[in-house]
């Protein structure tokens, strides 16, 4: 089982990966963020309504492409550069266990490309390419 | 326009969605980053990505990009001497 917390710098509020579940780094990451009505963010977004923002779907995915890299984000300069053909097909919701895929597509001088989806029950939720520079 | 000079151009116009442009309105020799096309350092990886997808040839390092990257026409030169027969 992966340390999440030795490997990425994210903390409460903001660590949105709960395990990881298949890493190859460098090629494929395979996480999970389960979602509960006591998220943050859910408490406005929204009244009476939580549904988890998209952008944090985008977020989810970049941090589980934080485990593409083979060595502990702590004090590294990663920054997310990009963000392309993103897509939102289903809400993510209290109660869903979402799994989070992302695979390398390319690199180059520092710039890296991954695509993602997030998936719940075997449905896609969301789908994406992300942009990382490492500094 | 030479056949692969002219694919070379289609390719970037697609890869980088450079919507409205024509392969004729991209000048030979201009440089593709900074000053002529102005393309940033994700073009640059779109462009890697483009490349070895559609013309099958890999752009290694930053020493290859920088000669690869020089303009449309040292970019139709590299992919001519590595493309495989």
């Amino acid at each position: 089982m992966t340390d999440i917390q030795a490997h990425l710098p994210h903390r409460y509020p903001f660590l949105l990966v709960d395990r990881v579940l298949e890493r190859e780094p460098g090629l494929r990451v395979l996480a999970e963020k389960l979602i509960t009505f006591g998220e943050p963010y859910l408490q406005g977004h929204f009244e009476g309504r939580p549904l988890v923002p998209g952008v944090l779907l985008l977020e989810m995915l970049a941090q589980a492409g934080g485990f593409l890299e083979s060595d502990s984000l702590h004090g590294a300069a990663i920054f997310l550069a990009g963000v392309q053909d993103a897509r939102f097909k289903a809400p993510a919701l209290p109660g869903d266990r979402l799994r989070l895929e992302v695979r390398a597509e390319g690199a180059f001088a520092g710039m890296l490309k991954v695509r993602g989806v997030v998936s719940c029950e075997g449905r896609e939720l969301c789908t994406a390419a992300l942009l990382v520079k490492r500094l | 326009m030479s056949d692969l000079k002219l694919r070379v151009k289609e390719m970037i116009i697609e890869r980088l969605k450079l919507e409205g442009m024509t392969p004729d309105q991209i000048e030979d020799g201009a440089p593709l980053f900074g000053d002529g096309l102005g393309l940033d350092s994700i073009d640059a990886l779109e462009l890697v990505l483009g490349i070895e997808q559609v013309f099958g040839v890999k752009i290694e390092d930053e020493a290859a990009g920088l000669k690869a990257f020089k303009s449309v026409q040292a970019l139709t030169d590299f992919i001519a001497e590595h493309a495989k027969a």
